[in-house]
């Protein structure tokens, strides 16, 4: 089962960072996948008092936060997960938000990932995790749990 | 007297206020010269206007009753460059919208080229009416800093959710909001070159006032629906274009 939740603002990096901390601890989450409008890629001659894009630490494991955040697609297998959810958003969205149920993340390989992918096998928690157009290892980090800061 | 448009809720009012070149704005903060220069990005603060012909009085031009009829603007007598500037306005409750900003621009400026798209509008000038012009845009009711932007280019976020701290999304981080100050500034201009120092163009007005000095119809505000004259209008011009357009013979 998929969850979205979905702020009434876009999110900067630092709620992004807090609220991400939240759910990656609860041990029922599997996948989380963080969805937005994308930032400029960094640049060297930008001033960085206003580069948005940062680095962001979650359960211990540095992320680069590309996109800001519009929206959290979480993979939960128990209804009561939700409510731990909508408990950890009510304390970092004071804006409001919504949280759907549904399904967001896909879970088989399309025609698309074959093309990428070829005959390969790759492992089911790897799909969806990613755009087709994009390579798993710039938008994919694994974190493990029950590490935490 | 004109009828600018129908309607009798405070967004029709405001829609009306705009359009009506005897209405006097409300000035809300203060931008020097040269700061809109900069935001402008047009040419440096102090530079001489570029030409892109000799001044109209030392022209030869043909006798044309036309020409003694129409005064030039200041920019034309000079031979100034055509410039622009570009506004995008968020959704949520800003005070101008495209469509708004075309026709009080033509209402209210002489001399003009007003572009519309969904999300951005533009205004083309000779540069020295283009930098009066645009003071007045910025000063005045047209502008509120947190939900309308200048934006030369990369202009993509007028229907995204605010940021967080009520800022319209700007890829590019043009305008931000000094959290020590809470007062905006453009951090550069309107293309996106940064500044030498920011300009400081005042604080976002609150959500109270931002609803009151709206022009935009929204659910969440004054619905469109609700206002029955606006409907009632639209509703005739939509019936006389339908028939009008019937076999018209």
């Amino acid at each position: 089962m998929d969850i979205e939740v979905f702020p009434h603002r876009v999110l900067g990096a630092d709620t992004t960072e807090k609220l991400l901390n939240g759910i990656e601890c609860i041990g029922d989450v599997k996948r989380t996948v963080v969805q937005g409008p994308r930032l400029p890629p960094e640049d060297p001659n930008e001033n960085p008092r206003y580069a948005e894009r940062r680095k962001i630490t979650v359960n211990g494991q540095e992320i680069e936060l590309k996109v800001k955040t519009g929206r959290i697609f979480v993979e939960v297998s128990n209804e009561s997960t939700i409510d731990e959810i909508r408990g950890i958003c009510n304390e970092h969205l004071p804006f409001g938000f919504d949280i759907n149920i549904g399904k967001y993340i896909k879970t088989q390989k399309t025609v698309s990932d074959k093309i990428k992918y070829g005959d390969t096998d790759i492992p089911d928690e790897l799909v969806g995790m990613t755009d087709p157009s994009a390579r798993l290892k710039d938008r994919l980090t694994i974190i493990k749990k029950g590490k935490k800061d | 007297m004109a009828q600018y448009y129908p309607g009798t809720s405070q967004v029709a009012q405001n829609r009306r206020n705009f359009q009506d070149p005897d209405y006097k704005l409300e000035k809300l903060r203060e931008i020097s010269d040269e700061d809109v220069v900069k935001i402008l990005g047009h040419r440096a603060p102090g530079e001489e206007y570029k030409s892109v012909h000799p001044p109209l009085d030392e022209m030869d031009e043909p006798d044309d009753i036309v020409r003694e009829l129409v005064t030039p603007i200041d920019g034309a007598k000079a031979g100034d460059r055509i410039r622009y500037i570009q506004f995008t306005d968020s959704m949520y409750f800003a005070p101008a919208h495209p469509f708004l900003r075309s026709r009080s621009y033509l209402n209210r400026f002489r001399g003009v080229d007003a572009g519309t798209l969904s999300g951005r509008q533009i205004i083309e000038a000779r540069e020295r009416d283009l930098e009066k012009i645009s003071k007045e845009l910025l000063e005045t009711e047209f502008f509120d800093t947190a939900r309308s932007g200048i934006r030369g280019k990369t202009v993509h976020g007028h229907s995204l959710r605010l940021d967080e701290d009520g800022m319209m999304f700007d890829m590019l981080r043009r305008q931000i909001l000094n959290k020590n100050t809470g007062k905006v500034e453009s951090v550069k201009d309107q293309i996106g070159r940064e500044l030498d120092e920011p300009v400081v163009l005042g604080e976002p007005l609150d959500e109270e006032t931002l609803k009151a000095k709206t022009t935009i119809y929204r659910i969440d505000g004054e619905a469109y629906r609700d206002d029955k004259d606006a409907v009632e209008v639209l509703h005739k011009i939509h019936v006389g274009r339908s028939n009008g357009g019937f076999c018209p013979e």
